[in-house]
């Protein structure tokens, strides 16, 4: 998982550089660059109170814990008890609290409006997560996360599929939540893209490290439920799912950042809307799929 | 001989309240309510152990044989009411007393003595059997509750609130008196007890459709819930939280009851639940939505008390729907959801409403765009209001967390099992978006509030209030705590609850929310291991680095001042391009315009009001309007006409009697 986790920022930025033509940076610079970070000073604002200097530990410490809940293919999570994934929902929107409520706690308008919009589009794309969840609580039967990975073998062609299509659901909904293109740009923190840098503009130092630790967490997070999903329909090991965790989803989102632009910011709502309303419809296909079998 | 008592025991309260010096009133009200707890909590512990109790039975002149008992709904209850009151009376203190020498000592004496009236009278609604003592407590409720409402009564809104109120509660009350006359006249006895005889031998959809309405006004359903918003700001802040946190569960309270009756009727219980179901899915969106746009510290969280109402109902409509298909272990999860989310909603609730009140006693007004960087100015409030916050977001290492747990288990269970999976992606859709909304609506009302830069002058005036305020704050925090992370314990009498209700012994539920809920409880332990970890770790990292501190980065621009921060109105924007069709908004000024280049200094007000609200509101009053215009030709002045109808109406008497009517 920490594999994962540690790897993907690296393909994404190998494929935008090699797309740009360029050679790019060395695989692991993220991971130095946050190294550089964990070592360094900090420069806090007067206006700031002591829930600022907390929220970067929250925010990474309920995104390790959610990892710690993520199967990879047939290797066993370190926790897992019946409901987790309720707990891993909502794990991630602590973590997006924390970091909302520091936003808010500069004062700045800048950290205000991503603090806003962050909220905004993470109240929106929520139903869309817990749709994909209950697609695959549908199929395997079961409410956690270890149970419907290890259950779910003999499936046929037509939830296959649908199990694609969760996958892609997931993996949008991590291109939601970590701020990529086309909903944000990890890149800037221009007005044009206020949405999730922006909020940690007043984090310098050891915070700032554990803020993009905490993202490469959460990537990893989603990145894996939607490998785990192709691997259940395809091929169901571990040397199987981790490299489509990481290759797919890299790759993916290194062509999508070098090839599209950007949405307008009054078009994300939509964008977010249609992925849950495709997840309403995957879910609905897969319910009608199963019933088929069944009668 | 136990009402004489009771009587007496309200007379000599009564006299005590008026009699004693101003500023031992509190204390007297204090020791009463106190006194109510703890016998209260008394009987709730005897009828958890031994089974319900019967305090005594009487028979009215008007709807037969009753009892005042306490079976385990009613201790859960009673256990809820007590917890609050005693909170909130201690609350009071420190808030009335702002208040001493603006206000006669009458004045006061008649707060507290209502005060005590609720508490009382709730207590009375919880343990009534049904009927004339039920519908008296009920009536009993809503005056005193509307007594205080009217503590400010100089001001306009405040009494036209508290009227609306009055009215609206009167109207619910209409339809809980039908209910109960139709129920009288069926099965001759109007106890909940006869609702299951009834629903047997009557077609049942109609007397259970008009209790809901006589409840769910109580409780604040769509599109009942207009007086929340309206009554809440009026109201003094401890008012308000005892009125959100425990009175609109009455309303709650009676629907279980109602719910308890149809156990044993599958089809009825299946349409009913849908019912149920549908009606929690659109009053929590809708209170949510809501909530979220607000711009006022107490509306927002009334239309937070109707959102939490939505959450509770959703728990208990699945629980119908998967009990009628089948599922006990579906029922019991959706019930156990909704129980333990009302015992939940009551604490946090509380203890919002009262950083409201710290907020108001201070700065003397609850509108947000005012506020900013109080944190630093009331610390402790801030604090407890955060913890308050998390809980009400449903974030995992607090209580509210638990109860949304279950009822998603319940749902994702359907899902799983094949029972009824659309109606339980239903639930989960709703639960989530409301779950996300949530989000956006406290932080948006801590970073407003709390957080930030102040945005006028009298946040600096501001101190921390009185200790006692915190530590009547601190009552539900605990709670809070107790049921965030050890959830394994709290569970078991809400589990004997859900039994009663359910009326099946289910072994199996109890068996399966143990082993989830202590890997719950582990989890959160863990949770907060890891948090501390980190922040010892990033101490350590920074011990060797140098700290230093400066203003807010502005991204290069010099000039910043607070009053470009984002206000409340901004937060929320994103939500009402999509809620638009839903409110109706009151402007006062005028925005700035797109085209203005160089901004001249505005005014703008906005109150996002509900659509709902207008659209009764006016319905009603177009009706009036229209009705008496029409009895207004009969009007004519001449006396032969008068002679006329006075005629037509013997005629019609006459011909009545004939046919047989009269």
């Amino acid at each position: 998982m920490v594999a994962i986790a540690l790897s993907i920022t690296g393909v994404i930025n190998r494929t935008r550089a090699l797309l740009a033509g360029r050679k790019g940076i060395r695989f692991f610079q993220h991971i130095y660059n946050a190294h550089l970070l964990l070592r360094k000073g900090a420069v806090y604002s007067t206006t700031t109170t002591a829930l600022f200097r907390i929220a970067p530990t929250v925010y990474l410490g309920s995104a390790m814990l959610a990892l710690l809940f993520i199967p990879v293919a047939n290797l066993e999570p370190m926790l897992s008890f019946h409901g987790d994934i309720i707990l891993v929902a909502y794990l991630l929107a602590l973590s997006r609290t924390a970091i909302i409520l520091a936003a808010m706690d500069t004062g700045s308008s800048f950290e205000g409006m991503g603090a806003a919009r962050e909220a905004l589009y993470g109240a929106l794309v929520e139903p869309a997560l817990m749709m994909g969840m209950a697609t695959l609580a549908l199929f395997c039967g079961y409410s956690s996360f270890a149970e419907i990975f290890s259950t779910a073998q003999e499936l046929n062609m037509n939830l296959t599929i649908v199990l694609l299509l969760v996958a892609y659901v997931f993996f949008i909904v991590m291109v939601i939540e970590a701020g990529r293109v086309p909903v944000d740009d990890p890149k800037t923190h221009l007005e044009l893209t206020m949405i999730h840098e922006v909020m940690c503009l007043d984090y310098s130092g050891v915070d700032m490290g554990m803020i993009h630790i905490a993202g490469w967490f959460k990537n990893a997070i989603f990145a894996t439920i939607a490998a785990n999903a192709v691997a259940v329909a395809i091929s169901f090991n571990w040397w199987f799912a981790t490299p489509l965790a990481v290759l797919a989803t890299g790759i993916t989102i290194g062509f999508m950042e070098s090839l599209r632009a950007r949405n307008k910011l009054s078009r994300n709502i939509t964008y977010i809307l249609t992925i849950v309303a495709m997840a309403a419809l995957v879910l609905l296909t897969g319910f009608l799929l199963i019933q088929n079998i069944e009668i | 001989m136990f009402l004489y008592t009771l009587l007496a025991a309200a007379v000599a309260v009564v006299v005590a309240l008026f009699v004693t010096p101003l500023r031992q009133k509190v204390w007297v009200a204090t020791g009463v309510i106190a006194t109510a707890a703890i016998a209260a909590i008394a009987l709730a512990v005897m009828a958890f152990s031994n089974g319900a109790i019967t305090l005594a039975e009487f028979s009215t002149p008007l709807l037969g044989g009753e009892s005042i008992s306490v079976d385990k709904l009613s201790s859960l209850f009673l256990v809820i009411i007590a917890v609050a009151s005693v909170a909130t009376v201690l609350y009071s203190k420190g808030y009335v007393e702002g208040y001493l020498e603006r206000f006669s000592p009458a004045h006061i004496s008649l707060h507290y003595t209502a005060l005590v009236m609720l508490v009382v009278s709730m207590m009375m609604v919880v343990m009534s059997s049904g009927g004339f003592s039920f519908l008296f407590a009920w009536e009993l409720m809503t005056i005193a509750s509307f007594i205080l409402i009217l503590f400010e009564a100089e001001r306009q809104d405040v009494r036209r609130a508290a009227l609306n109120y009055l009215v609206m509660m009167h109207i619910g009350f209409m339809f809980l008196v039908i209910g109960f006359v139709l129920l009288y006249n069926v099965t001759g006895s109007a106890n909940f007890a006869a609702i299951e005889h009834y629903f047997k031998v009557q077609a049942p959809l109609p007397l259970f459709v008009i209790l809901f309405i006589g409840f769910g006004m109580k409780a604040g359903l769509f599109p009942m819930h207009i007086w929340l918003p309206e009554a809440h700001p009026a109201a003094p802040s401890h008012v308000s939280a005892i009125m959100s946190g425990v009175m609109i569960k009455t309303g709650v309270y009676g629907i279980m009851r109602l719910m308890q009756a149809i156990d044993h009727n599958a089809d009825l219980l299946y349409t009913i639940g849908l019912i149920v179901l549908l009606s929690g899915i659109v009053t929590g969106l809708w209170g949510v939505i809501f909530a979220a746009m607000q711009n006022d510290i107490k509306r927002l969280l009334a239309y937070s008390s109707i959102e939490n109402v939505g959450v509770i109902l959703i728990g208990l409509g699945i629980a119908a729907v998967g009990h009628a298909a089948g599922s006990n272990l579906i029922g019991m999860c959706g019930l156990c959801g909704a129980l333990l989310h009302t015992v939940n909603h009551s604490l946090f609730k509380t203890m919002l409403f009262f950083s409201a009140g710290n907020i108001y006693s201070k700065l003397h007004t609850t509108a947000m765009n005012q506020m900013g960087g109080l944190a630093k100015h009331m610390p402790i409030t801030a604090i407890l209001m955060l913890f308050a916050t998390v809980a009400i977001c449903a974030l995992p290492p607090l209580n509210g967390f638990v109860s949304e747990l279950l009822i998603y288990i319940g749902m994702f269970n359907g899902v799983s099992d094949g029972h009824e999976v659309l109606y339980s992606v239903a639930g989960i859709i709703a639960l989530s978006l409301i779950g996300g909304i949530v989000v956006l609506a406290f932080t948006k009302l801590y970073g407003v509030v709390f957080l930030g830069s102040p945005r006028s002058t009298y946040v600096a005036e501001s101190t921390e209030v009185d200790n006692l305020r915190i530590g009547a704050m601190a009552i539900p925090a605990v709670l809070i705590l107790f049921i965030g992370l050890l959830p394994q314990y709290a569970i078991r009498p809400i589990t004997m609850v859900a039994e009663a209700i359910s009326g099946s012994a289910n072994t199996i539920a109890l068996n399966h929310f143990a082993p989830t809920l202590e890997a719950l409880s582990a989890s959160c332990w863990v949770l907060i291991a890891i948090i501390l970890l980190l922040y010892v770790l990033k101490h350590r990292l920074q011990s060797t680095a140098t700290i230093t501190e400066g203003p807010t980065w502005g991204c290069g621009f010099t000039a910043l001042n607070t009053r470009m921060q984002y206000t409340g109105e901004s937060f929320s924007e994103g939500l009402e391009s999509i809620g638009k069709p839903l409110m109706k908004d009151t402007v006062d000024g005028r925005a700035v315009d797109k085209g203005e280049i160089f901004p001249t200094p505005h005014n703008y007000r906005i109150v996002h009001k509900d659509k709902v609200d207008s659209l009764l509101g006016q319905w009603w009053v177009k009706m009036l309007h229209h009705f008496n215009a029409w009895v207004m030709r009969l009007r004519t002045g001449r006396v032969n006409n008068y002679i006329t109808f006075a005629l037509a109406f013997f005629i019609v008497v006459l011909v009545l009697t004939i046919v047989g009517i009269l």
